[in-house]
């Protein structure tokens, strides 16, 4: 078996090492980031690992420098990756901005934890979730993806560098402190199982630098969606990129049209490819009057409740989003149009919850089921709002509420 | 072919309907991004000049030093300076306010073979983004740091900034400025920056001769450029105040000349006493100009690359461990969910423990197991508690929902856990440890060892959490105890691997014949 520092095979992996070794698989050669719990021990793998594989480490000043070098690494060819919790996501609002901007591939890892401001450092939340949609300042789409299990971060961190690299923008992978700080087993495929995408790239030689344009759209609006070839620093192309709305050429191009044109562009390569981003795992969804739509933690929490429901006679249905971002709006309204009630658990006062209202447009009611941090949703509070939606409280009363009965 | 001509093919912007401005017939165009002219400073700025030089200087490394400008990229922030990046034809970045060097430091690690030079303002550098340049300058990694200092912020209409003088009127000053500015050499040096000079404008020779040296600096270089700022500085300070704000141009040399009649060059100065210094009336009377410091230190990029070899000897020993493990069968009949508390004090390797029956039940037994345990300050020390969770099928819960088992090392963990402990549950006590008090539950089936006796019976008193897990996995059985002395063997320091597997041995087997009694 070659070695090229590459871990293989089953291990018993913490969840924020997972994420680590995830990318090392994805190809992530760069890390900057700073000290925060939960995420801390991404770093901490990163700094024994990295070095191991001729990639780079550094520890930033701060969440605003760890962004930024992270997007430096990118341009300089190589895939780089942050990762942070709560406070610090907030100070990588700015550059998660430029990143999306200059279309940069990258990654960034939230681990989250209670909030708002230094809140619970050790303990989780789900309360970033709109802060990752709409965090940074402007209109943009953005790709947010939500592991609910060690090995599921260490795939959706390598889902997450591929779209990155296909999409030339930064993608977020929302995952917790409980899912961070969890130890399961984690399978890691040999690396040619693994499919790697690359960004679309020009190369030295590849074109006369005069010809190329860095944001070239393929039709004249961008009307499908265009993520065109990226060069990379020192390859002769001496290109120019700007945080300023922009033209083709990257060229600083101030008026309302040139930023009709740019962030359409931004918007429509991520809206045009949604079905292909969008994951989603569905259970039971052929007969459901109620459907739980959760993720991360909290949909896995809202297996047993929904088990337990379903023994009950309860046709209740799961659907746990995999990709947050984009959210799977048609899919959400179809099932609105057929089913009785939405139960959203989730660890916050209710964010992804106004996502389903929206997104089922007074189709089907929505009821959400919260905890504000600190810890995982009990399982009877989520089986008590299935039955509350189903109308059929009087199981409340019964042995359901039994949490033993799991056993 | 004319040379001239040379240069418009270079540009290749003869054919291109986007660039008629191209002329070929500046020596320096073929380093401008023509098409992008004229440019958005105002006449009389310093920036202009400040362009030229450095334009200057990468032409002369690309003649005298062979340097490639291919790799050269230009980082900028925002402001009047930031837009520098735009207008040079190197590949080059206007980034967000203040973060140029960060991003440039991301670049230059990702891409040693990169020449990197950030070109920024001082509300930019010194301002927003001081705590990105003092640590840049600690690490001394191989860029270049130009900060054009006009001393306030031009773009936004003249607000005092980070290095206007004390007393200096500014829009946001009206009355004087009642802060005190950095001296930004003696910043850049205090952070540990290993070339450190300044110019101004008008001393282009010099400053170009500078910003060559700098370039070449192997280490982190830091240039302060002095700038008239000849619309906003220079329309409320002595030094421009008076002058016909019709001829900007005008305004802005007035003011350079200022700066060059008060200039005093002094290289070797120490950056301490390298202050711009004013009167009374906030007018600028002496300005210390040179290289200040050039001393080389090691530089960043190569002090982490010295250490790839340590690592990779780290790696090549633990894929060494990795491929000894055993593979075993796993164990067919199924285990029901069984969830396990653990808990102690500090040091006992109460974490450990429940990762060692993780990994036994996940990677040997090949069945499901979850670990979860507190983090943070208040789990160091003091009480520390794991759990684990072993079953035969997916886990959903990961948390103890109905702890039949825990292994307790500590009379606070006793306290602590015990109650939560199902009717019947089984309790595993270290013996020397908790003393189990008068109103202990009846229904629990308690049982003792003496581990932390044993282990020191063996020489190693830490390996009492052994006896711990050999005595939990006897008694208990979710775990096969082939598999746990694996997981044990892959989680032990290999010097303490015998004493820890006999110590669980020991365990296991009062676990057995205490079992068999019941």
């Amino acid at each position: 078996m070659s070695d090229q520092g590459l871990l293989t095979g089953e291990h018993f992996l913490l969840g924020d090492y997972a994420a680590a070794e995830g990318a090392i698989l994805a190809g992530c050669r760069f890390f900057a980031g700073y000290p925060i719990t939960p995420a801390t021990e991404i770093a901490e793998r990163m700094s024994t690992r990295l070095p191991q594989i001729d990639g780079i480490y550094i520890q930033m000043e701060d969440e605003l420098a760890s962004m930024n070098a992270v997007l430096g690494a990118s341009w300089a060819g190589v895939k780089s990756m942050t990762a942070t919790s709560g406070p610090g996501f907030s100070l990588m609002m700015e550059n998660l901005g430029l990143g999306i901007m200059l279309e940069t591939p990258c990654v960034l890892v939230d681990v989250q934890r209670g909030g708002p401001s230094t809140g619970l450092p050790t303990l989780v939340g789900q309360q970033d979730m709109m802060q990752a949609r709409w965090g940074t300042h402007g209109d943009y789409e953005i790709i947010a993806l939500c592991p609910s299990s060690p090995q599921e971060l260490f795939d959706l961190t390598i889902r997450a560098f591929n779209l990155s690299e296909k999409f030339r923008t930064p993608v977020l992978v929302m995952t917790d402190a409980e899912v961070g700080h969890m130890t399961e087993r984690v399978v890691i495929p040999q690396p040619e199982e693994i499919e790697i995408i690359n960004r679309p790239q020009v190369r030295k030689g590849d074109m006369e630098p005069d010809h190329f344009r860095i944001y070239q759209d393929t039709d004249s609006d961008g009307a499908e969606g265009t993520v065109s070839p990226m060069a990379i620093a020192g390859e002769g192309y001496r290109f120019h990129i700007t945080g300023l709305t922009h033209d083709e050429l990257g060229y600083p191009a101030m008026t309302a049209e040139s930023s009709e044109w740019n962030i359409k562009r931004l918007v429509k390569k991520i809206r045009a490819h949604r079905d292909e981003i969008i994951q989603l795992e569905e259970r039971y969804l052929d007969d459901a009057e109620i459907v739980v739509v959760s993720y991360g933690i909290s949909a896995r929490t809202s297996q047993w409740p929904i088990e337990q429901a379903r023994k009950a006679g309860i046709r209740v249905g799961y659907l746990r989003l995999i990709t947050v971002w984009p959210f799977p709006e048609k899919r959400i309204l179809e099932l609105a149009k057929r089913i009785r009630a939405f139960v959203v658990p989730e660890i916050n006062m209710g964010q992804i919850c106004l996502e389903v209202e929206r997104c089922a447009a007074g189709q089907a009611p929505v009821l959400g089921v919260h905890r504000l941090g600190g810890d995982i949703l009990e399982p009877q509070q989520v089986l008590g709002a299935i039955c509350k939606a189903a109308g059929r409280s009087d199981l409340l009363q019964t042995d359901l509420q039994n949490r033993q009965t799991e056993r | 072919m004319a040379h001239s001509d040379m240069w418009l093919e270079h540009c290749g912007h003869a054919s291109d309907s986007q660039s008629d401005w191209v002329t070929g017939l500046h020596p320096m165009d073929v380093l401008l991004r023509g098409e992008r002219l004229p440019h958005i400073w105002c006449q009389g700025c310093g920036l202009g000049t400040a362009l030229t030089t450095f334009i200057g200087a990468l032409q002369w490394l690309e003649m005298n030093h062979n340097w490639d400008l291919d790799k050269v990229s230009v980082v900028s922030g925002i402001g009047c300076t930031g837009r520098i990046a735009g207008y040079i034809r190197l590949d080059s970045f206007h980034t967000t306010h203040g973060r140029a060097i960060p991003f440039a430091t991301g670049l230059k690690l990702a891409n040693g073979e990169l020449k990197v030079v950030v070109i920024s303002g001082d509300g930019d550098i010194a301002g927003i983004g001081g705590n990105h340049f003092i640590h840049a300058a600690r690490r001394n990694l191989d860029i270049t740091v130009i900060c054009v200092n006009n001393f306030n912020y031009g773009m936004t209409g003249g607000q005092a900034g980070p290095t206007t003088p004390h007393g200096a009127r500014a829009v946001t000053t009206q009355y004087g400025n009642f802060e005190h500015p950095f001296n930004l050499p003696y910043l850049a040096a205090a952070g540990g920056a290993s070339f450190v000079a300044r110019w101004t404008v008008l001393h282009a020779r010099r400053l170009e001769w500078t910003l060559r040296e700098a370039m070449m600096h192997p280490g982190f270089s830091f240039v302060e450029i002095i700038a008239p700022c000849s619309t906003s500085y220079a329309r409320w300070n002595l030094e421009g105040r008076g002058l016909d704000p019709q001829k900007l141009g005008r305004r802005g040399l007035e003011v350079m000349k200022h700066y060059q009649q008060v200039g005093k060059i002094a290289h070797d100065t120490h950056p301490k006493d390298a202050a711009v210094k004013v009167n009374e009336k906030g007018e600028i009377n002496a300005i210390i100009e040179g290289i200040f410091l050039n001393e080389p230190k090691p530089e960043f990029r190569a002090a982490i690359e010295n250490q790839a070899q340590s690592a990779k000897e780290r790696w090549s020993a633990v894929k060494k461990a990795l491929d000894r493990r055993p593979k075993l069968c796993g164990r067919t009949d199924f285990i029901d969910r069984t969830d396990v508390q653990l808990g102690g004090f500090g040091g006992q390797g109460i974490m450990s423990a429940g990762r060692i029956i993780g990994q036994a039940a996940t990677i040997y037994d090949k069945i499901e197991a979850c670990f979860t345990q507190s983090y943070g300050p208040e789990a160091r020390g003091g009480a520390a508690g794991s759990q684990v969770v072993v079953a035969g099928e997916p886990i959903h819960h990961p948390h103890l929902i109905a702890p039949s088992s825990a292994i307790i090392m500590s009379q606070e963990a006793y306290a602590k856990y015990a109650p939560n402990l199902t009717a019947d549950g089984i309790l595993l006590i270290d013996d020397g440890l908790v003393t189990l008090p008068e109103d202990h539950r009846r229904d629990l089936k308690t049982y003792g060892i003496a581990a932390t006796q044993i282990a020191e019976e063996f020489g190693n008193s830490r390996a009492a959490n052994s006896a711990m897990l050999g005595f939990w996995a006897a008694i208990v059985g979710a775990v096969s105890r082939e598999a746990m002395r694996q997981s044990l063997a892959d989680s032990v320091p290999p010097k303490t691997l015998e004493v820890n597997l006999s110590v669980f041995d020991v365990g296991f087997e009062k676990g057995l014949a205490l079992k068999k009694d019941a």
